[in-house]
């Protein structure tokens, strides 16, 4: 009764005007093409926290639920018809581009909506045992962590399998064709991790927007090369079916939502495990094969893995920041209780029944302008919207090494490899640097 | 199993090891990642090596132009026969691609109730199998030919023969007039053998009995130091071992000391979603609890885990309880489904194991 009485009290209903804000505002981020979401919200807060002196600490946090939970639930949309902005969303993408492909994108964001309507009611269902499980599961991994990301490489490498059809008469030549696609996977995951020494050992992009130096890498590495297959892209999208109805089973509702929750959780808890890893390795764990299920659960994993991470930033006592946004209100927190916790969590269910409600509109507005407008075209715009912004923002260097990152990210797209391994640039450097081993990887590359 | 369950074992058997554990919290050592690698190693080898240097007798191209599946039914029935009359013989089924991204699908069943072999030419299906409709040929699309000799198999599905790289059958003959029907006949073998462990194990213990020096509070571990990169890496590929053993497939556990493949327990399929999560969690379980119990200096810092009885049961017995009511719920859903058709005299190409025969390297 308490929580309710926090939650209806008059003097909290600002926080869900605010979270509406933020709600609004996520659609509008949602648009910005090929973009990853920290690096949005970081320039928007930017100019929100002009603002500062007007807004209370808590009307922060609702603004910034509102954008994380809207964000993570409606940039399925572009994402599906534009292109994906980061890690997480290229995991989906490919499926869902098949789903265009046959006309059947609008069913697709749908389930991905669903899955992620459903996660985020698992989230909260869990909301109050995490306060019970969570400072143990603190407590025995915080020690081990840099060799459970270690782990985590080393699985996304070997579990990527030969490809190629293998039907040549020499055994040798069927090896070759199958190791040069396994090959490019490695080449991209060791050019990626040598991409995330130089750029974390050497600052490139102006001081004063040492934040978004991360920025350039990630719209080389994942938007760019999206943007440059979509230009060149010879194919058209077919006519999109509204479905009045979905036909879904309760057992694929609820198999999609655990592995989903799952992936999201691991990624949420794990620093610098993305939704895209997450949902892979919780994918294998519960032996998916419905592309349904598939669907559904990156919808769940990515929503959990984006608002969980924020989530655990309010848990009491537990003193864990995960995430860029949690990394963003931490100096404007200064404390954090049961109450917190709880009117976090509220904004969390407010906000994700806003972004669920939008979701339809939304996903037809953009058939239409999928419609009405080329997407060459439309790729095009964003191509020339995304490289002057990273200029603006990063100079001259984030534009080179957006050059480089875009030749990287290039190559999974090019030779059908894992584009997971372009994650290389952040899991690498900073598990080499948590195990101790940072500064003589640095050294040993000239960059010490 | 999937790849993601023998990982995670490799790794939950390493924290077995108090010394392992101490090692990764106090001198940042990777040695548990070493027990997944190692339990993921009997996959690597089949399908990134072995899968490349197998030959067979008979290959089966279609031709995407001139579809005919009698043809293709005729060259498997062909292999059979010369296994029936020689004792052995593998036929390797190969992809039609029409495109970079088009395929043409078809399908191979063995009847062992006609002793015929079963061949469907499907729609044209793009690589992530979803298929066009009404692209299926009008003409020559399915075919039966009966062979001279009976054969039996572990699965009865259909095999669907659409993208990448085909299928490949082996046949053996098993007494009078008898044929086994082998699956996929270079997996499994030499590379899932115990036997391939020892070698391992006493290779990298020679390795790092002269290279590898003895660590701080030697006196506290009944191993030395040396020894647990060895075992790390046996136990790792045994486990391995012993998860695929509970399914169909089975393993050549003793090779080259025994010729092939032995059947697996047959308890779970290995694609099933429920025996994978069960081994995940079992692991997660195991690794949480080791960590914890085994951490540096227990006197000095709390516990994760204050009362395990209750971690136990809360985190382990609860959730093994429902796995278990959903395995068999799902087993009898199954059962039910078998015998319907088993009523209706037809063929069970859908039976429970069926998941096992997927041409995708990455689901087995």
């Amino acid at each position: 009764m308490d929580i309710l009485e926090i939650l209806m009290h008059p003097q909290n209903l600002d926080l869900a005007y605010f979270c509406l804000l933020g709600v609004l505002g996520s659609c509008l981020i949602s648009f910005l093409p090929a973009l990853h979401i920290y690096n949005v919200i970081g320039i928007f807060l930017l100019v929100i926290l002009k603002y500062e002196n007007a807004m209370e600490a808590m009307q922060l946090v609702a603004l910034s639920t509102g954008m994380i939970v809207g964000y993570s639930i409606l940039n399925t949309v572009p994402a599906t018809y534009f292109g994906p902005g980061d890690e997480s969303l290229s995991y989906y993408v490919l499926p869902s581009a098949q789903w265009v492909a046959l006309g059947r994108g609008y069913e697709s964001v749908i389930l991905t909506g669903i899955g992620a309507l459903t996660g985020m009611i698992v989230l909260a269902l869990c909301a109050p045992i995490f306060i019970w499980i969570l400072p143990g599961l603190k407590t025995i991994t915080s020690p081990h962590m840099f060799w459970i990301l270690g782990a985590v490489i080393a699985y996304m490498i070997l579990s990527e399998w030969p490809k190629g059809i293998a039907q040549s008469k020499s055994n040798w030549a069927n090896f070759f064709e199958g190791w040069g696609f396994l090959s490019v996977g490695i080449i991209t995951f060791i050019l990626s991790s040598l991409l995330g020494f130089i750029v974390m050992s050497k600052t490139m992009v102006p001081l004063g927007f040492a934040f978004q130096s991360i920025t350039p890498v990630f719209v080389g590495l994942f938007a760019l090369p999206w943007l440059i297959t979509n230009i060149i892209n010879v194919g058209i999208i077919p006519p999109q079916h509204e479905a009045k109805s979905l036909d879904l089973e309760w057992e694929v509702i609820s198999k999609a939502t655990f592995g989903g929750f799952l992936g999201g959780f691991y990624a949420a808890f794990i620093p610098i495990v993305t939704a895209g890893i997450g949902g892979l390795m919780a994918g294998h764990a519960t032996a998916q094969r419905d592309t349904r299920v598939f669907i559904m659960s990156y919808g769940a994993c990515k929503t959990v893995y984006y608002v969980g991470s924020f989530l655990l930033f309010f848990i009491p006592g537990l003193s864990l920041t995960r995430g860029g946004l949690a990394w963003i209100v931490t100096p404007f927190v200064t404390s954090l209780t049961l109450k917190e916790y709880a009117i976090f969590v509220g904004l969390m269910l407010f906000s994700t029944g806003v972004s669920f409600l939008l979701l339809t509109p939304f996903t037809k507005m953009c058939i239409r302008l999928v419609e009405i407008i080329d997407y060459h075209l439309l790729s095009v715009i964003a191509f020339f919207i995304v490289v002057p912004a990273v200029y603006a923002y990063t100079g001259g260097g984030g534009l080179a090494i957006m050059t480089v990152a875009t030749g990287i990210g290039l190559l999974p797209v090019l030779f059908q490899a894992r584009r997971m391994n372009l994650m290389a640039v952040l899991l690498f450097p900073v598990t080499v640097s948590m195990a101790g081993y940072g500064d003589t990887v640095l050294r040993f590359l000239g960059l010490l | 199993m999937k790849g993601l369950t023998h990982f995670i074992s490799g790794i939950a058997v390493a924290t077995f090891f108090p010394q392992a554990v101490h090692m990764a919290s106090q001198e940042q050592s990777f040695i548990f990642c070493l027990g997944g690698i190692f339990g993921i190693l009997p996959d690597t080898l089949d399908f990134k090596f072995a899968r490349y240097f197998h030959t067979s007798d008979f290959e089966i191209k279609p031709d995407p132009d001139n579809l005919d599946a009698h043809q293709i039914a005729s060259i498997v029935a062909q292999s059979l026969e010369k296994a029936n009359a020689s004792g052995r013989s593998s036929v390797q089924l190969h992809t039609m691609q029409l495109g970079a991204n088009l395929w043409r699908s078809y399908t191979l069943g063995f009847d062992s109730k006609t002793s015929e072999v079963v061949v469907d030419i499907g729609p044209l299906v793009d690589t992530g199998q979803t298929p066009f409709m009404g692209t299926e040929p009008k003409e020559k699309a399915s075919a039966r030919v009966k062979v001279n000799c009976r054969f039996f198999q572990e699965f009865d599905k259909k095999s669907n023969i659409a993208i990448m790289s085909g299928p490949c059958f082996e046949f053996i003959r098993r007494g009078e007039g008898n044929v086994e029907i082998v699956f996929l006949p270079w997996h499994r073998t030499w590379s899932h053998s115990a036997t391939l462990g020892i070698l391992i194990a006493l290779v990298v213990g020679v390795i790092s009995y002269f290279t590898v020096p003895e660590g701080l509070h030697a006196d506290m571990y009944a191993i030395p130091r040396w020894l647990l990169y060895p075992l790390i890496i046996f136990f790792g590929s045994l486990v391995h071992i012993i998860e695929d053993s509970t399914g169909f497939m089975g393993n050549n556990l003793f090779y080259p000391f025994t010729a092939d493949r032995t059947k697996g327990l047959g308890f779970m399929s290995a694609a099933e979603a429920v025996p994978n999560f069960f081994f995940v969690w079992t692991s997660i379980i195991c690794m949480l609890y080791n960590l914890d119990r085994f951490r540096w200096a227990p006197e000095l810092t709390p516990a994760g885990i204050p009362n395990p009885e209750s971690f136990f049961f809360w985190f382990y017995a609860l959730p093994c309880a429902v796995m278990l009511y959903l395995f068999l719920r799902g087993k009898n859903q199954k059962e039910a489904r078998k015998s319907v058709k088993a009523e209706g005299n037809e063929s069970d190409f859908d039976g429970p194991t069926s998941v096992e025969k997927e041409t995708d390297a990455s689901i087995i």
